[in-house]
């Protein structure tokens, strides 16, 4: 694959379609890869060249889980480094769930190097200024998370990915999925050892106020749990954002319909 | 090489475990996405077009031979450059190779009359000339793998084919030869037969055809799985690629060479 050295590494990209403005940069969630905008590289290539990065550990990396070099500090150290390196100017940013976070955070530290941000569904948590109820510590989710990177990590990589996958999807969910979009979770099954490992500090009032840039909210209508109320909270104190809740679909919702996703992506990008 | 509207995203599903032990790189053949094609002038979509494109890809590619993987019209494209250019190929795999016997494989055969594929493939066409690219797609995929296949797939693989159905235009006046039994016994290359067990119709024939007649050829069945198998079993595809690319003889003894994959496995191997 094409790679650019960032940060002592070298990043993989996919490269594809004409450049005729800004290229859209396109960062993955938990277990995905640069891979995953596979499903939406057709209908936004008709109108952008797109970049679509895997992050560091993820594949086409073989990586064995050990080291502190997964983490939101990291990747968004890499991804900076990784838009600087490309040397095409300033970026329209994509960020789908974890990708999201890294995303918010590039953008609030480097609005020089972006043009335009979209957030799908970014993760994460609100801290007290933004969340009244807010208690600190780990996310109540950590516990389960180790279990599953425990059993990974001793080689049970299907165990693993069904406790997490059934943690937040509900009871059942990996033995449904089809076997194509397993296999990929597969192959980035040991960066959850990394991710249980990472601190991720929750969003502020301020930091939400500090984003400047046209920004879009995408989220999926039926999503249910602590995503929807990041984003509807974020996009409440992000003051140049829109919002676009996409019907019948739930965290994947650009697997889900790939169509109407990319449509509002589009909008959003020549408006 | 992908098939009839795939494209390089095609093996998405398979390149993890296979760049555990080798570089693969999946083309996108003229015409298909990230071409952006709008069905118009298809003059150079001809089978012998892309088989000389990718001759003349190979060509360029250090080092060589190549181990040449095609699925479906990719698998017809893959055996006439094994036929070719042998000097271009160390060994050969063909995922349910796509095409048409000829009278001496298949006495019941009218030279020059159109396959039942063929002729249920123009519906397609017809629906895609009248707009309905959903019923053109609804059609083909039904087709090949039964009623209500469609209707299964996951949207993020529906969106892919959609994304190259113009090809559809071309296809129907691409001049594929039928398979001849001389071209299956001109094959010198090693190589290996891949059919799922429960494919239909002509594509789960000509494979089984082939193993008859071309010298030494390997096969494995992939239980559980249709016409697309590497999606459906992943993993398993992956393990009887990766024993048939590890195997260093040219020419491999039965007892050494174990492809056998379970009870829907035909014979293995024929000298």
């Amino acid at each position: 694959m094409q790679t650019v050295h960032v940060n002592g590494y070298d990043m993989a990209y996919l490269d594809v379609g004409e450049a005729r403005g800004p290229p859209l940069l396109c960062v993955h969630g938990s277990l995905n890869d640069f891979r995953i905008w596979g499903c939406v590289i057709g209908p936004l290539t008709t109108k952008h060249r797109l970049i679509c990065v895997s992050l560091r550990h993820f594949f086409p990396e073989q990586w064995d889980g050990k080291g502190d070099t997964y983490s939101i500090a990291q990747h968004t150290d890499d991804v900076i480094a990784f838009i600087e390196k490309l040397n095409a100017g300033p970026v329209d940013l994509m960020g789908h769930s974890r990708g999201g976070h890294i995303s918010f955070r590039v953008a609030q530290r480097r609005p020089d190097l972006l043009r335009r941000l979209i957030l799908a569904e970014p993760g994460g948590e609100l801290d007290a200024t933004l969340d009244p109820g807010y208690e600190g510590g780990p996310s109540p989710l950590l516990a389960r998370f180790t279990i599953s990177a425990d059993r990974i990590a001793a080689g049970d990589v299907d165990g693993g990915l069904e406790f997490f996958v059934d943690t937040l999807e509900g009871a059942g969910r990996w033995q449904r999925l089809p076997a194509l979009m397993k296999q990929p979770l597969r192959d980035n099954a040991t960066t959850l050892i990394g991710q249980v490992r990472d601190g991720r500090p929750a969003f502020s009032k301020a930091d939400a106020e500090s984003i400047r840039m046209p920004t879009l909210f995408i989220g999926g209508a039926n999503t249910r749990g602590l995503l929807p109320k990041v984003l509807n909270t974020l996009a409440a104190h992000v003051p140049n954002s829109k919002t676009a809740m996409i019907p019948n679909t739930t965290h994947p919702m650009f697997e889900q319909a790939p169509q109407a996703f990319s449509e509002i992506v589009l909008d959003f990008l020549a408006g | 090489m992908h098939g009839t509207l795939g494209d390089f995203r095609t093996w998405y599903s398979v390149l993890g475990p296979l760049s555990r032990k080798h570089r693969v790189i999946a083309v996108s053949l003229r015409h298909f996405f990230p071409e952006h094609f709008d069905g118009i002038a298809t003059d150079h979509y001809r089978m012998a077009q892309h088989v000389a494109d990718t001759i003349a890809f190979i060509e360029q590619i250090t080092p060589k031979p190549v181990d040449l993987m095609g699925h479906s019209r990719g698998g017809h494209i893959a055996f006439r450059i094994a036929q070719q250019r042998p000097d271009l190929v160390r060994k050969v795999v063909l995922a349910e190779p796509g095409g048409d016997l000829d009278s001496s494989l298949d006495p019941t055969v009218t030279p020059g009359a159109p396959s039942a594929l063929a002729a249920r493939m123009l519906i397609s066409v017809k629906k895609v000339r009248d707009g309905d690219i959903d019923g053109a797609l609804q059609n083909f995929v039904d087709l090949i793998d039964g009623d209500n296949a469609w209707r299964r797939l996951p949207a993020a693989a529906k969106q892919q084919l959609r994304d190259n159905i113009f090809t559809l235009l071309g296809q129907v006046h691409e001049a594929r030869k039928p398979y001849s039994k001389a071209d299956m016994q001109a094959i010198r290359t090693p190589t290996l037969l891949i059919g799922g067990a429960d494919t239909t119709g002509s594509l789960s024939t000509i494979w089984r055809v082939m193993s008859e007649h071309i010298a030494g050829a390997r096969t494995a069945v992939i239980p559980n799985a249709r016409h697309w198998m590497f999606e459906n079993d992943p993993q398993e595809f992956c393990r009887v690629v990766m024993e048939f690319l590890a195997g260093w003889k040219r020419t491999i003894s039965r007892a050494a060479f174990p492809l056998a994959g379970g009870e829907g496995s035909v014979g293995v191997g024929q000298a």
